[in-house]
């Protein structure tokens, strides 16, 4: 009995570490600007349940334009997203289920590519969208999902090779080709895989800074980390609209991940694993 | 990345075609004093990050590993800052942290009475505090990896040391530590590399000030790239960073019979 009270003192304790910059950042974004630089502190933010209760949400989404930069990130993750289920998937059925010369040596450069940081490799990209021409489009924050994913082609393959080759066998006897074997039998039975891969891929362009700071410099493109960077070294006071603007950008993926945690959970563990 | 090489030995702007100028821009790394407080700046985040995923980790696994009614609540809030934006992550300790609004000065003047530092704004805490924060913001997800090691220890280990007399405490360091270490050998890696990207929170809570008093290597390979364009400066840049990872990761594989049980 003692020991369930100090377990449960623990982890009460670290679960207020862990939550309160998201309960802090919520409560201000009820705040007004006068409320919010009160000394002491108030827990209680003036607007809520007030008329005004959403202001700050109206103010930020319209004023602004964190709509629009939403809808962008939406854009951007979601595309990406898709380029990555497509390629992975295509590539670890191809690792998994063909013969192919070298396809040994090619796959553990694949997996060794995950240890890389991205800065070393982000000035040839950056140099390469130059060439291309696609700065300040929403290219370059979407092709590469379409070129290469080492995690999501491991998973993928994992998968593939363990799916009996019985069923592969009787599609070629139905007289289908490698592709429309894909397409029809392989692709239909990962279901769990795909979803996996396109929450954490969606979730990783989501969140990405690096690529919109790099690539984008119309503020119609703005994605939202890059806009909620921007506003903050523009508008420094102006706390209630940052922490609204912080609350907005986290709240689709706050919703992916109570709805779908054991995906998003056993996907991001899986990142690497046994690689 | 061979691109990236061979720029690494050129002097290029963007504006201008490349000039091939030897070792000229390593020479002028390892002669720079900046440089080698950001190498410092590197090793003391990593090394706070490490040390944070293996010990915090560990302790929040074993917390979220005790059968206590939800304690899936418990594990499922430790892992909540994993999936949301470093961008959110920084803005929202900014504030939290900021010297004369922030909750938590007040908390630690007026009812602790210590007299606290300005945490961003102040050369000795800015690299401590983002590393603190980007340690926070991780921690789950080696508590997550710890968690399943934890459960495939099989229970009738437990069960035959507590026959034989052995107390909780020895069960953990004879059972338990040696048993997972495959599962922390992993966790070290993964950390190491993880520790390495640190770009975007620094970019939004410190943008690697005051001075270069929180400028990683990866943060400066951005400034020398995008900020000042010397992109061949910063291919050097980029190039000691690789040989860093490599380096400790293939230490790390070569240490690995000594401390790593085979088990499985």
């Amino acid at each position: 009995m003692l020991k369930n009270v100090v377990v449960y003192t623990f982890l009460t304790v670290l679960a207020i570490v862990m939550i309160f910059p998201f309960f802090w950042m919520l409560v201000n974004s009820f705040n007004s600007e006068q409320n919010i630089f009160r000394l002491p502190p108030s827990f209680i933010p003036d607007k809520l349940f007030k008329k005004d209760m959403f202001e700050n949400y109206k103010v930020v989404l319209k004023d602004y334009n964190f709509a629009r930069y939403i809808f962008n990130s939406f854009i951007v993750a979601g595309l990406a997203a898709v380029g990555q289920v497509f390629t992975c998937s295509l590539a670890g059925f191809a690792f998994a289920r063909m013969k192919f010369k070298g396809s040994g040596i090619i796959f553990s450069l694949l997996l060794m590519t995950m240890m890389i940081p991205v800065q070393v490799t982000i000035i040839p990209e950056f140099l390469l969208m130059m060439k291309l021409n696609w700065l300040d489009t929403f290219l370059p924050l979407i092709i590469p999902s379409f070129l290469v994913g080492s995690f999501g082609t491991f998973m993928y393959k994992e998968f593939f090779e363990n799916v009996p080759q019985d069923l592969e066998d009787a599609a070629v006897i139905d007289g289908s080709g490698p592709f429309s074997m894909f397409l029809r039998v392989f692709f239909p039975l990962a279901k769990a895989e795909t979803t996996t891969l396109f929450i954490i891929a969606f979730m990783n362009n989501w969140n990405d800074l690096l690529r919109p700071v790099l690539y984008i410099s119309s503020e119609n493109l703005y994605t939202v980390t890059i806009a909620l960077t921007q506003f903050q070294s523009e508008y420094e006071a102006q706390w209630n609209y940052l922490l609204t603007g912080s609350v907005l950008s986290i709240l689709p993926l706050l919703i992916v991940y109570i709805l779908l945690q054991r995906y998003v959970v056993e996907g991001l563990t899986h990142t690497g694993m046994k690689g | 990345m061979l691109f990236a090489l061979f720029m690494s030995f050129t002097d290029w702007n963007i504006m201008s075609k490349p000039h091939w100028v030897g070792l000229s821009n390593y020479k002028e790394l390892f002669t720079d004093s900046a440089f080698f407080e950001i190498l410092k700046n590197t090793l003391v985040f990593s090394m706070i990050y490490v040390s944070g995923a293996l010990v915090i980790g560990l302790l929040l696994a074993v917390l979220v590993n005790t059968k206590v009614k939800g304690v899936r609540f418990f594990r499922a809030a430790y892992f909540t800052p994993v999936v949301t934006s470093a961008v959110a992550v920084g803005i929202v300790w900014g504030w939290i942290l900021s010297p004369k609004y922030g909750v938590l000065n007040y908390f630690l003047e007026h009812w602790l009475h210590i007299n606290s530092p300005s945490w961003l704004g102040d050369q000795k805490w800015a690299l401590l505090t983002v590393a603190f924060v980007q340690t926070w913001k991780m921690v789950g997800y080696y508590m997550i990896i710890f968690l399943a090691g934890l459960q495939s220890i099989p229970r009738q280990l437990y069960e035959a040391a507590r026959i034989d007399g052995a107390s909780k405490h020895q069960a953990f360091w004879k059972i338990t530590l040696p048993l997972l270490s495959p599962t922390t050998f992993f966790v070290f890696t993964i950390a190491i590399i993880d520790s390495f990207r640190n770009f975007e929170i620094i970019y939004t809570m410190t943008q690697g000030g005051p001075q270069y008093a929180s400028t990683t290597l990866v943060y400066a390979v951005y400034l020398n790239a995008f900020v000042f364009y010397r992109m061949g400066y910063a291919s050097a840049m980029a190039y000691v960073l690789l040989t860093i990872v490599g380096l400790l990761t293939l230490l790390n594989f070569i240490l690995k019979k000594y401390w790593v049980k085979n088990v499985y």
